[in-house]
C-alpha cells in the first residue's frame, strides 16, 4: 500500500510539474468551450426554433437556452472526461522513453502495483481537469438558464466521475502498448478527432443509421454520453413539460438527442447504463492490471 | 570468501545474434569486478539478466546464493544499480526522487529520513536536497544516483560505466565513497567502465567479447599474460638502443623498450650494465591487454577503434 501510495503521488507530481503535460490536458475541454459557444451554440438554437415552430410550440429563450445549453455542455464534458484522460496518462510513456522505468522495475515492487499507480495518478489529475470543465458548465448554464435540481448536480458529478474512470482506464490500456512520444501524440490526435463522433457527442446517434447505432451501441461510452444527456437536460425538459408543451414533442426531443438509447431495439433505462459504465470500468482495470501483471512475468 | 554472483552457462539471443553465449563466472564478497568489453560485447545483457530486468534463455544466475528464477524479488532487495546515464526523474527534487524510490523497498518515515541523512553526509550532497535534478551538475546527478542505489543498503553495488563523463574531482569521490564502502561494509562492487586505469585497479577482471569471455583473472594476471613488461631507458643514443636488438618506441626524452617478461628484463641488463645507468622497468598497462585480447582498443565512448 506504501508503495502504491508512493508512486501516485511520485507521478502525480511529475504531471503537475510538467507544464506542458498541464496545458494540454486544460486545453481541450478549454477548446471544444469556445467552439461550441461560438460556433455550434447558434446551429442548435436554429435547429432547435424552427423543430419547435414546425411543430407549432412556442419557446422562451431561457428554455431554449437551458436545452442547447445543457446538450451542448454535457457533449463537451463526454468528450473532454476521456479525451483528457488521453493527454494526462502519458507519464508510463514518458518514463520508458527516459528509463525512469528501469530504475522503477528493479525495486521488489509488483508491476501490477507499478501499472496501477499510473492508472490513480491520470485518474486524480484528469478528475481535476474533468470536474474544472463540470464546474464551468454548469456556470455556463446558470448564466444562460438553469433548470438543474440538487439531485441533477449530484448526479452529474456521479457521471463526470464514473467517465472520468472509464477514459483513464480506456487510455490506460492502450497507452500500454506504446512506447515513443509520436506514438502517443498519434494516438492523442486520433481519440480527440474520433471520439466525439463514436460516443454521440458531435452529433447525436439517432441520427445514424440503424447499422451503425447497433455498432456503436456496443461502445460504452455512449452511454456515458446519455447519461449525461439526461440529468443536464432533466430539468429542461420538466419546465417544457411545466409550460404546455406536449408528452410527445418532449419525448421526440429527448430522442433526438440521444436521452433515450436503444441496444438492438430494447431501450436501455439509466441504471442499466450505470451497470454497463461501472462493468467497463472495472473490466478494462482488470484488463490493464493483467497486462501489467503478464508484462513482468516475461521479464522474469 | 562467498560467492556473491554465480552465473552459469548464461545465454541470451536476440534472433540470431547471440549477445551472451555460455557465460560463466562468479564473483566473490567483498571484490571490486570490473567486466570489460567495447559496445556490444554483451556487457549490459548481462548486468540486465542479472537485474530481472531481461529474461534469460538459458543458464543459471544466483545471487548472494538465491536463485534468480526462484526468488527475483528477494535478489532485488541485494542489488543496488547506478546506470549509465541517470534515470531519476528531472522534475523532482533530489528528496522527492530518493523519497519515491525508497518507499519501494519498504523504507519510509523516520527510516528513510535517517539514511537520507546518513547518504546526504556520506557523498556530500545536503545542500542539494530541494533543487531539482534536472538542474544539477553532471557530477552532482551521479552522487545522487549513486545515493538511490545506496537506499536500501545492498549488498552488491553494480556500476554500470559509473564515471563517463565526469570531472576528475566528482571521479575522485566517487571512488572514495566506493571503497570507504567496501571497507566498512564489504560492499562487492560489479563494475563495468571505458576507463581501463579503473579497472587496473579491481581484484578480478573478466573482458568480455562477442558474449564470450575472451581473458579473465586478476589484472596482473592479465598483464603478465597478455603483454610484456617495458622497460624505460633514459641518457642512451638511439644506436646503443639498436643494439638491443629489441622493438623500442622513442619517447620524448627516452626509449621505451619492449621485453616479454621481467626476467627477459633482468636478462638484458645484465648483459648490458653499461648502457642501464638510469630506467626504469614497467608492466604493461591495462589498455594492452584489453588490445591484446580483443584486438580492439576501447575508447570514452567504448566503441570499437
Amino acid at each position: 500500500m506504501n508503495e502504491l501510495f508512493a508512486l501516485t503521488k511520485r507521478n502525480t507530481k511529475l504531471y503537475f510539474k510538467d507544464k506542458g503535460m498541464f496545458f494540454s490536458s486544460l486545453i481541450t475541454p478549454v477548446i471544444l468551450l469556445v467552439l461550441y459557444s461560438t460556433f455550434l451554440k447558434k446551429v442548435y438554437d436554429d435547429s432547435f426554433r424552427s423543430a419547435l415552430l414546425a411543430a407549432g410550440a412556442d419557446i422562451s429563450d431561457s428554455v431554449l437556452n437551458g436545452c442547447v445549453g445543457g446538450q451542448l455542455v454535457s457533449s463537451l464534458l463526454a468528450v473532454s472526461c476521456v479525451t483528457v484522460a488521453f493527454c494526462s496518462n502519458l507519464l508510463m510513456i514518458k518514463d520508458k522513453t527516459s528509463g525512469a522505468i528501469h530504475d522503477l522495475t528493479i525495486t521488489p515492487v509488483r508491476f501490477g502495483v507499478l501499472g496501477f499507480s499510473y492508472y490513480l495518478s491520470t485518474l486524480f489529475s484528469t478528475l481535476i481537469v474533468s470536474f474544472c470543465a463540470a464546474l464551468v458548465s454548469l456556470l455556463y448554464l446558470a448564466v444562460v438558464g438553469w433548470y438543474l435540481t440538487a439531485a441533477d448536480v449530484a448526479l452529474l458529478i456521479l457521471d463526470v466521475f464514473l467517465l472520468t474512470m472509464f477514459g483513464t482506464a480506456l487510455s490506460s490500456c492502450i497507452n500500454f502498448f506504446l512506447t515513443t512520444d509520436g506514438q502517443a501524440s498519434a494516438v492523442g490526435t486520433i481519440v480527440s478527432a474520433g471520439y466525439g463522433f463514436i460516443c454521440g457527442a458531435y452529433m447525436p446517434i439517432s441520427n445514424f443509421g440503424n447499422g451503425l447505432k447497433n455498432v456503436l451501441s456496443f461502445l460504452p461510452g455512449t452511454y456515458g454520453t446519455s447519461l449525461l444527456r439526461n440529468h443536464f437536460l432533466r430539468g429542461t425538459f420538466a419546465e417544457m413539460k411545466n409550460q404546455g408543451f406536449p408528452n410527445e414533442v418532449v419525448e421526440a426531443i429527448r430522442e433526438s438527442v440521444d436521452c433515450n438509447l436503444e441496444f438492438f431495439g430494447t431501450k436501455v433505462e439509466i441504471g442499466a447504463m450505470y451497470l454497463i459504465i461501472c462493468a467497463s470500468i472495472l473490466l478494462l482495470i482488470g484488463i490493464y492490471i493483467t497486462m501489467n501483471i503478464i508484462a513482468g512475468k516475461k521479464r522474469k | 570468501m562467498a560467492d556473491m554472483i554465480q552465473i552459469e552457462h548464461l545465454k541470451k539471443c536476440f534472433g540470431d545474434l547471440c549477445a551472451v553465449n555460455d557465460l560463466s563466472f562468479r564473483v566473490k564478497e567483498g571484490e571490486l569486478f570490473a567486466f570489460l568489453g567495447v559496445n556490444g560485447a554483451g556487457k549490459s545483457t548481462t548486468i540486465n539478466i542479472i537485474c530481472g530486468q531481461l529474461k534469460k534463455d538459458g543458464g543459471n544466475v544466483k545471487i548472494c546464493e538465491t536463485d534468480l528464477d526462484k526468488e527475483p524479488d528477494l535478489i532485488k532487495r541485494s542489488l543496488g544499480v547506478v546506470f549509465q546515464g541517470s534515470v531519476l526523474d528531472k522534475d523532482l527534487t533530489v528528496k522527492d526522487n530518493l523519497e519515491s524510490r525508497a518507499a519501494l523497498y519498504g523504507i519510509h518515515g523516520t527510516k528513510f529520513k535517517e539514511r537520507l541523512s546518513e547518504l546526504a553526509r556520506l557523498l556530500d550532497f545536503e545542500d542539494l536536497l530541494r533543487r531539482p535534478v534536472g538542474k544539477l551538475s553532471g557530477g552532482q546527478k551521479r552522487r545522487i544516483d549513486i545515493a538511490r542505489a545506496l537506499l536500501h543498503k545492498p549488498k552488491i553495488l553494480i556500476l554500470d560505466e559509473p564515471t563517463t563523463g565526469l570531472d576528475p574531482q566528482t571521479r575522485t569521490l566517487l571512488w572514495g565513497v566506493v571503497e570507504k564502502l567496501r571497507k566498512q561494509e564489504n560492499l562487492t562492487v560489479f563494475l563495468t567502465t571505458h576507463y581501463m586505469e579503473e579497472a587496473a585497479d579491481a581484484d578480478f577482471v573478466i573482458i568480455l567479447d562477442h558474449g564470450k569471455i575472451a581473458a579473465e583473472g586478476t589484472p596482473l594476471t592479465l598483464k603478465n599474460t597478455y603483454t610484456g613488461d617495458f622497460i624505460t631507458l633514459y641518457g642512451v643514443s638511439e644506436d646503443d638502443i639498436k643494439k638491443l636488438g629489441k622493438p623500442y618506441e622513442r619517447i620524448r626524452d627516452a626509449f621505451r623498450v619492449s621485453v616479454p617478461d621481467t626476467h627477459a628484463a633482468t636478462e638484458l641488463i645484465i648483459k648490458n650494465p653499461d648502457m642501464f645507468r638510469d630506467y626504469e622497468i614497467t608492466k604493461g598497462k591495462m589498455d594492452d591487454v584489453f588490445l591484446a585480447v580483443t584486438g580492439k582498443s576501447i575508447g570514452i565512448t567504448g566503441g570499437e577503434q
